[in-house]
Formats: structure tokens, sequence, C-alpha cells
């Protein structure tokens, strides 16, 4: 028997010039399971809550009760909560489908070698970026809102101490401390911009490599040893896909919040 | 771009998802938040507006009550004076029944002695009147002669009311 170990999902066929891999396969089967049951439960609420009703309104109202406290205002709350909570709602339903028994068994014969059919979604590494970047974006976006485009742009090439050292000199003062002040300033903007980078390579590899990472070591162990010693690493993989899941959407409620709040810093 | 080869990044698929997402976004907002909003915020409106209705019917109650009581005291009032009224009225219908019973008694009474004393003057009238014949017969027998009729009369009358008049 041998690992099969893969960082990048593999291709299980191709439709015309699209290569379908097989974690796309179960992001895709998973959003239509999310879609039927959410128009399936839409279709059915009702005025007086029973049984099923209940427990999802509890959950949704909690969520959205702690995105309010997070990000403040309810109005903000409103507007991100519906993006912040599919978010959720798709990692924690990504990482908990991974817990369905004999998917490491089945695997699909290829021209090189055999590749598994199943894979965890978020152990692709494609989609996480791609949600990392709808939230660095939708950050980007908000902060040009607050800010408007020259504050934002002022915000990352900061030229208003050395402008200030000019002015400055023109008059004959040459203040150096003031230059150096400036040179900081633009120093610091040139570091944020490192900042927005950065959020996104911590935010992106955080989930990615917690889900892939688990699923690496759910091999190993099962390689290893098939019984009973993997179960406590299943708990704890557990335990990883829903704080996982918890901890991308905080992350990113807290930098559109910070995002959303920037202008009373810069005032 | 070696590492975004070793991740599998790939144009095409990144596109697939982020198209994939958008519509999970959409469906889920359409049919799941937005109704689920409203429902809420519906049934928060219809539990406030129950609860300040109930209030409201509370407050309407005491109010009422209030009235009721008003009302109540006054009608009590006005009856205890409507009975005081009629107590007075009745009374003074006593006393004037009972002054008029008095008085027609008192009348009649004195119709009656007006009557006896009537009688009284009349029979007293014609014994006088017997009596002056009587004397004067008597008088014509004892002096045997008749005397002048009016000197006789005369006479008489003067004896009678020297009589009477002590």
């Amino acid at each position: 028997m041998k690992l099969n170990i893969s960082l990048s999902p593999e291709v299980i066929f191709n439709i015309g010039w699209f290569p379908v891999t097989n974690s796309f396969i179960w992001l895709l089967a998973l959003s239509l399971f999310l879609m039927i049951a959410t128009i399936i439960i839409g279709g059915r609420l009702k005025m007086v809550p029973g049984g099923i009703q209940n427990l999802i309104e509890l959950i949704i109202e909690g969520a959205y009760s702690f995105t309010e406290s997070i990000i403040g205002t309810k109005k903000k709350a409103r507007r991100i909560f519906p993006l912040i909570f599919t978010m959720f709602l798709l990692i924690v339903f990504a990482n908990l489908a991974t817990f369905i028994p004999g998917q490491a068994a089945v695997s699909v014969a290829r021209e090189n070698g055999t590749v598994p059919l199943f894979r965890a979604i978020m152990a692709d590494y494609g989609l996480v970026f791609v949600m990392t970047m709808i939230t660095i974006i939708l950050i980007q976006i908000v902060a040009i809102a607050v800010s408007g485009p020259f504050g934002y742009i002022g915000r990352f090439i900061n030229l208003s101490g050395i402008k200030k050292f000019f002015k400055g000199a023109a008059k004959g003062e040459f203040k150096f401390g003031v230059l150096a002040q400036g040179f900081l300033d633009f120093f610091l903007g040139i570091m944020d911009i490192v900042g927005e980078v950065a959020k996104i390579i911590s935010l992106s590899f955080r989930l990615f490599g917690n889900m892939f990472a688990g699923e690496v070591l759910g091999a190993v162990i099962l390689f290893l040893a098939p019984f009973f010693v993997p179960l406590p690493f299943l708990f704890l993989g557990l335990l990883t896909a829903i704080v996982q899941a918890f901890v991308f959407v905080v992350l990113t409620l807290i930098f559109v919040s910070m995002a959303s709040e920037l202008d009373e810093s810069a005032a | 771009m070696e590492l975004f080869g070793a991740l599998g990044l790939n144009v095409k698929i990144l596109i697939a998802q982020f198209l994939n997402f958008a519509i999970l976004l959409f469906i889920l907002y359409k049919f799941g938040y937005k109704p689920m909003f409203a429902l809420l915020e519906d049934r928060r409106k219809k539990i406030e507006k129950g609860i300040s209705d109930a209030e409201k019917s509370s407050e309407k109650l005491k109010e009422i009550e209030e009235k009721e009581k008003k009302v109540l005291a006054a009608a009590k009032k006005e009856a205890a004076a409507i009975i005081e009224k009629a107590k007075e009225q009745a009374e003074k219908r006593q006393t004037e029944i009972i002054k008029r019973a008095k008085e027609e008694v008192g009348e009649i009474i004195n119709q009656e002695k007006a009557k006896i004393r009537l009688e009284k003057a009349k029979t007293l009238k014609e014994i006088k009147k017997e009596v002056v014949d009587l004397v004067a017969i008597s008088l014509e027998k004892i002096t045997g002669e008749k005397m002048d009729n009016k000197k006789d009369e005369e006479l008489i009358k003067k004896i009678i009311n020297s009589g009477s008049g002590k």
C-alpha cells in the first residue's frame, strides 16, 4: 500500500477545456445540498416556529447577534451577515463532510495512476483562496467607501510628512526631525501594503493548512494503525473543523469592522 | 508560479469556484436569510404590538373601572337625594293632610256649633214670645182690663229685659 498525498486537488476528468477536480465535484455537491436545504427550509418558515425551525432560528439569531457585537452597528451587520454566514456554513459543512466514512477507500484510475475520488473541500487551496480574496477585496471596498479613494491611497503611500518638510524648506526652515517622521510614515504606509498581502496569506493558509494537515494526518494515522488509534485524531479533526470555520469567519469580520472604522483613527 | 501549480491553482477552476460561491450566496440570501430575517422582524413587530395592545387594553380597563366607580357613586348620591326628597315631600304632605283634616274637623265643629247656637237663639226667641204672650194674658186677667196694645207690649218688654238683664 502506498500513501497518496497531494498538495493540489487531483483532476478526475475534463469537460472540454475545463479540468474537473475531485474537490470541485464535492464543492458542487455540497453547494447543491445547501441550496436545496435552504430553499426547502426557507419556503416552510412559519410565524409560529416548531421543531427544526426553532433550532435554525436559534442558530441564525445567535450568529447574527454575534456578528453585530463584533461589527458594531445593526446596519453593517445586516449587510455583512449573509456573506459571513454563507462562508461559515460552507466551511463547516465542507469540513464535517470529511467525516462521512468510506471516502478514502474510493479512487479513480487515471493515466498516471489512481486518484482518490474524495478530497476535503477546504483542502483545495483554490476555494480557500477565492473566499479569502472575496474577503480582502471586500475589506478594500469598505475602506475606500469609508475614507474615500484618495484617503485610501494616502494610507498606503503616505507622503504628507515629507511634504511638510519641503514646505518648511521652501520657507527656509530645515527641520530634519519632520523629514525623519515623514520617512517613517512613508515606510509604515508601505508596511501596510505588506500587511494587506499578509492578511491574504494568513487567512487562507490558516484554513487550508489546518484542513490539509488534518487530511494528511488522518491518512497517515490510518496507514500506520487503522483501528482505534485514529479515533482521538478524528475528534481533534472534528474540533478543528468547527474552530477553523469559526476563526476564518471571525477574522473576516474583524478585518471588515476594522476597515469600516478607519476614518475615526485617521481623523 | 511553481507554487501556484503545486497548490493546484487553475484560473478556470478559480473562476468556477467563485461563480459557485456567488450562486450559493445568492440562493442562500434569496431563500434563506431574507425570508428568515423578514419573518423574525415581522414576529418581533407582532410581539411588540401584542404587548403594547395588552398594555393599552389593561389601561383602558382601569379607566373603565374608574369611570364605573364614579358613575356608581354619582348614582348612589342621586338615589340618596331622591329618597331624601321623597321623604321630605311625604312628611310635608302628611302634615298637610293632618292639618287639613284638623281644619276640616274644626270647621265642621264650628258649623255644628253655629247651628246649635242658631237653634238655641231661635228657641229662646220663641220662648220669649210665648212668655210675653203668657204674661200679657196673665196681666189681662189680673188687671182685668185690656191694656193699650202698644203700651202693653212695651211694658212687658221692659219687665222681661230688666229681668233677663240682671
